[in-house]
């Protein structure tokens, strides 16, 4: 696709984004922020998946260690180091993602590399169930959103919107770096590897390393998303590592689609308008979602992202104007700090 | 100590009867269902509003889950029809992703037609109390549980071993290009054991639905359990299925026992120690 088209549009979601508790109600504010956080968690397991090819089951683990790190340390009034706090939780879900990747990518892939994180996500959630220091089956409530300094500034996230906002720049962040980390030699290698892991091997690759780092990456990112959700949601659950969430970057990532780098958030956004629109009929909700997925599995592998570059590409079969293009572009470079 | 082998016996007679249809259909066309489980669960709705709250007699309970399991086959073919002959040339991950799909929708229906409030059906008359065993205290349904589960596996091993449909769908799982090549008409047989795969599910639903609290999300639990017990069998084995059923039965109770306070943890530690170690299950050829 046409990298000023891109560029508008990313520019104008990301406004539309950060003028939408000026306009909307707190509840479906509350969920806009929420699908924010799943598609950097989606972005996240894309990075393993689309990447490296790669499908792990578990993430929802990693997910509920970043949430649960953040949590504890919130509630044990450590609000004044948040931004520290996210790299802490950060830097548990990379560790707990490495140790199981050391071991895991060594002996399995596919389906059973599927299972196997699956399996250990599980039983992390039976453990935060039975956990009475955390909360066991009713979670950790009451978690503050938290008000810390930055050199001299000060910025209280507890009142207003202003969380919102500080959540919106964060995964903004996050997306960055994720962007910047596989458009590096490090995400071209991670596709060789998914095309052809052998002939890649025979290039001088190490593959095992390669896969492993992907995995680390994943799970950081992961647990980043985790860790913002925690004082979005102000209540952390073991509910939040299970199947289901576990599935749900899948989901957006298969929705979006896993070839492009912003699949998986245009699935989220998706996804969670879909269930927005279907709130209210029981039943009717999992059907309509299970017959878009059918239908995009069946019809469009490539996800919405393929589908709309195809018909972007449809409309416009030769090289668009250097004029239009350099207009668009420009424009878009003044919109942008 | 009886009691207890007892008790993971039942546990592992149930969870292979829905593993079974697990397995099956993974031979014959290398999915992982993950539309089971809420297959499975169908089958349990189907038979509680056959036979009601309070089941009549164990033979309206039996005759219910084979009308049951006849109904979800009949969807099973359905399904493969729409969704899984198209995508079983697809990447892994495609088809497990149309299976969850799958899924969606069948909890979708349920939650539509059988609302989300749980039920409960008690067993039958003549299944209900129990028995004395020597010393210890056997529920009858626990016994109907298991002798269920050891029938069904000696008919699935003897129709696969011995009659010629088992033997034209075990050449099939085998090698589908040379079962085709040797004139076998692979669609054909592809449906039936889909459909027989989905049956199990059924049936299973049917006969574990006593003593089970019905909810839309009883597929979920039995799910992950029986790809526990098909994995750590070997994928696609009906033989490696059964004998892992009982030995999951039996770290799970062995894990009620020596840490009752975290229940369910011993099987995904198994399901993992064996994912690691022997990755192509009890019984598995080597195979990937």
């Amino acid at each position: 696709m046409n990298p000023a088209i891109k560029a508008t549009l990313l520019v104008l979601s990301a406004l539309v984004l950060l003028a939408l508790p000026l306009w909307v109600n707190p509840g479906l504010l509350h969920l806009v922020g929420v699908t924010i956080v799943m598609g950097v968690f989606a972005v996240a397991w894309n990075l393993l998946f689309g990447y490296a090819g790669l499908a792990s089951f578990g993430s929802g683990g990693l997910f509920s260690i970043g949430a649960y790190f953040m949590a504890v340390m919130l509630r044990a009034g450590w609000q004044d180091g948040f931004l520290l706090l996210i790299l802490v939780s950060m830097a548990a879900g990379g560790l707990v993602a490495f140790l199981v990747g050391a071991i895991a990518l060594r002996r399995s892939s596919g389906i059973y590399l599927a299972i196997l994180t699956l399996a250990l996500s599980e039983v992390l959630r039976l453990f935060l169930m039975r956990w009475h220091w955390i909360g066991a089956e009713d979670g950790l409530p009451n978690i503050v959103r938290p008000s810390f300094s930055i050199g001299i500034a000060r910025v209280d996230l507890s009142n207003g919107h202003s969380y919102y906002w500080f959540l919106c720049l964060a995964c903004a962040a996050m997306v960055a770096i994720m962007w910047w980390i596989l458009h590096s030699p490090l995400g071209r290698t991670l596709r060789a590897i998914r095309l052809d892991p052998e002939r890649t091997a025979f290039m001088g690759v190490n593959v095992y390393g390669y896969k492993l780092a992907a995995f680390t990456l994943s799970g950081i990112f992961a647990a980043g998303a985790g860790a913002l959700y925690a004082p979005w949601a102000q209540i952390v659950t073991p509910d939040l590592g299970n199947m289901t969430r576990s599935v749900q970057p899948i989901l957006y990532t298969l929705l979006g689609g896993a070839s492009s780098f912003w699949g998986p958030l245009i699935g989220a956004f998706s996804f969670s308008a879909i269930e927005y629109a279907t709130r209210t009929l029981v039943g009717i909700q999992e059907i309509i979602t299970g017959a878009i997925l059918l239908v995009i599995i069946l019809v469009f592998p490539t996800g919405i992202a393929g589908a709309f570059s195809r018909f972007v590409g449809a409309l416009m079969p030769s090289e668009p104007s250097s004029r239009h293009g350099s207009s668009v572009a420009s424009a878009v470079r003044t919109e942008t700090p | 100590m009886l009691f207890a082998i007892i008790n993971s016996l039942t546990t592992g007679m149930a969870v292979f009867l829905v593993a079974a249809g697990l397995t099956l259909i993974y031979g014959v066309m290398r999915i992982l269902n993950f539309a089971h489980g809420a297959f499975f669960m169908v089958g349990a709705y189907l038979v509680s509003s056959m036979v009601g709250q309070a089941p009549p007699s164990t033979l309206a309970l039996a005759a219910a889950a084979i009308l049951a399991a006849f109904i979800v086959g009949l969807f099973g073919l359905v399904v493969q029809r729409v969704v899984l002959k198209r995508v079983q040339d697809a990447d892994e991950h495609y088809m497990l992703i149309a299976t969850f799909a799958v899924m969606l929708i069948c909890v979708g229906v349920v939650k539509l037609i059988w609302g989300l409030e749980f039920l409960s059906v008690s067993p039958p008359p003549g299944l209900e109390g129990g028995n004395m065993l020597g010393p210890v205290f056997v529920p009858t349904f626990s016994i109907f549980v298991i002798v269920c589960g050891v029938l069904a596996f000696l008919l699935l091993e003897l129709l696969l071993q011995r009659s010629w449909a088992g033997k034209m769908l075990t050449a099939m799982s085998r090698d589908r290009l040379m079962a085709q090549l040797m004139g076998l008409n692979v669609p054909v047989w592809m449906m039936v054991a889909v459909g027989c795969s989905f049956a199990l599910a059924g049936l299973a639903g049917g006969l574990l639905l006593p003593n089970q609290t019905l909810s839309p999300v009883l597929g979920d639990q039995f799910l992950l359990m029986s790809f526990a017990t098909i994995i750590v069998g070997g994928l696609g084995s009906i033989r490696g299925a059964f004998l892992a059923a009982i030995l999951l039965g039996l770290i799970d109770g062995f894990n009620a026992i020596a840490f009752p306070n975290i229940p369910g943890v011993g099987i995904y530690i198994g399901l993992v120690f064996f994912l690691l170690v022997r990755p192509n299950g009890i019984l598995g050829e080597e195979q990937i």
